[in-house]
């Protein structure tokens, strides 16, 4: 077994599994060098554990604790009532500039379709007018048939 | 899991209940107190971080998970709360370690009025050992032997509250003691024989 020199204080701890500790003792039993560095171990714990133990509170420590959290309670108030007030303040410009962005997306939006309309007509209008060269329409009316024509079309008929 | 008396005490406290906070600071008021000044040797400032620390878990109530015992929460935000405080070069310059024939500024930490002029001695001899001890070792080594040494958590629950594993917990606590042996070689004049249990 080689030096279980990391596994000591665990030893003295009794933290190690009760298979470990056994295998660990047996190696003390048999070498100097880890048994002297196991009662070193010991030893600096048991000066620990001598120390005089830690002081009382004080008989003001819970009034002064109620002190802090009555402070803290108005700290945190004060805040919550600050940032109401800047809620209220930003309100007002918040919601104009919500209108704003209403009305701003609705006029593109009417835009865009009178421009889609447009489009549509256009693409019709030009029909027209190359059919129209050709001499084989007489009247506004035929705009209709042309259309009708190419719906057929794009469907695959003659 | 055995029944948490105070994990049910923080949950009625989550719920509104404040006077189930102040019982959960009664129970354990003591227990804090201790703990800092373990950390810092210092009964004024130990004071001043234990209430630092239910100030936290005031705040922290709507954080509270039960998930781990109600101790490793309260050690967890106690510990690293601790840890900061040690980090702040403020503290740093009024925590340090005095120097041989400094009188200790923790009279609280004396030994009793019973003992004779010499245990009187080197008990402040110790102490001020100690202090130099903690000063110097690094904070994860410090927090593990505070907790494992001086508050006798078992290293399962010390690696709860560090958030690490067992086997890094029991390295910790290992240089920590070795540290510890180094600087308090001086006191060691007759080693015990019998095994100390945490």
């Amino acid at each position: 077994m080689r030096h279980p020199t990391s596994d000591l204080t665990a030893l003295v701890d009794g933290a190690l599994p009760p298979e470990r500790a056994e295998a660990v003792r047996r190696h003390l039993a048999a070498c100097a060098g880890c048994a002297a560095e196991e009662r070193r171990l010991r030893g600096a714990v048991a000066l620990l554990a001598a120390l005089a133990p830690a002081p009382e509170p004080s008989p003001f420590f819970a009034a002064r604790l109620e002190a802090r959290l009555r402070a803290e309670g108005t700290r945190r108030a004060g805040w919550l009532a600050r940032l109401v007030a800047l809620r209220w303040r930003l309100a007002v410009p918040a919601a104009a500039l919500a209108a704003a962005a209403l009305v701003t997306t609705a006029s593109i939006r009417q835009a865009r379709g009178r421009e889609r309309a447009m489009a549509e007509q256009l693409e019709l209008l030009e029909d027209y007018e190359a059919v129209a060269s050709l001499g084989d329409v007489e009247a506004a009316e035929d705009v209709q048939v042309i259309a009708d024509l190419d719906a057929l079309e794009r469907e695959g008929r003659p | 899991m055995a029944p948490d008396p105070d994990a049910a005490l923080m949950l009625a406290f989550q719920q509104g209940d404040e006077a189930a906070f102040r019982t959960l600071f009664e129970r354990n008021a003591r227990a804090m107190v201790s703990f800092c000044h373990h950390f810092v040797r210092d009964a004024a400032r130990a004071e001043e971080l234990a209430q630092d620390v239910f100030l936290k878990l005031h705040q922290a109530r709507g954080r509270y998970r039960q998930t781990a015992r109600f101790k490793t929460f309260l050690y967890r935000i106690a510990s690293n709360h601790c840890l900061n405080e040690l980090r702040r070069g403020e503290y740093a310059s009024r925590s340090a370690a005095p120097r041989d024939g400094e009188p200790s500024q923790d009279l609280d930490a004396l030994p009793s009025s019973a003992a004779t002029p010499e245990e009187t001695a080197r008990g402040a001899a110790l102490e001020r050992a100690v202090r130099r001890l903690l000063a110097r070792l690094p904070e994860s080594q410090r927090a593990a032997l505070v907790l494992a040494r001086f508050e006798g958590l078992s290293y399962e629950e010390v690696a709860q509250v560090l958030e690490t594993t067992v086997p890094a917990v029991k390295s910790l606590v290992h240089r920590a003691t070795v540290a510890a042996a180094e600087a308090l070689a001086p006191f060691q004049a007759a080693p015990p024989q019998q095994e100390v249990l945490p």
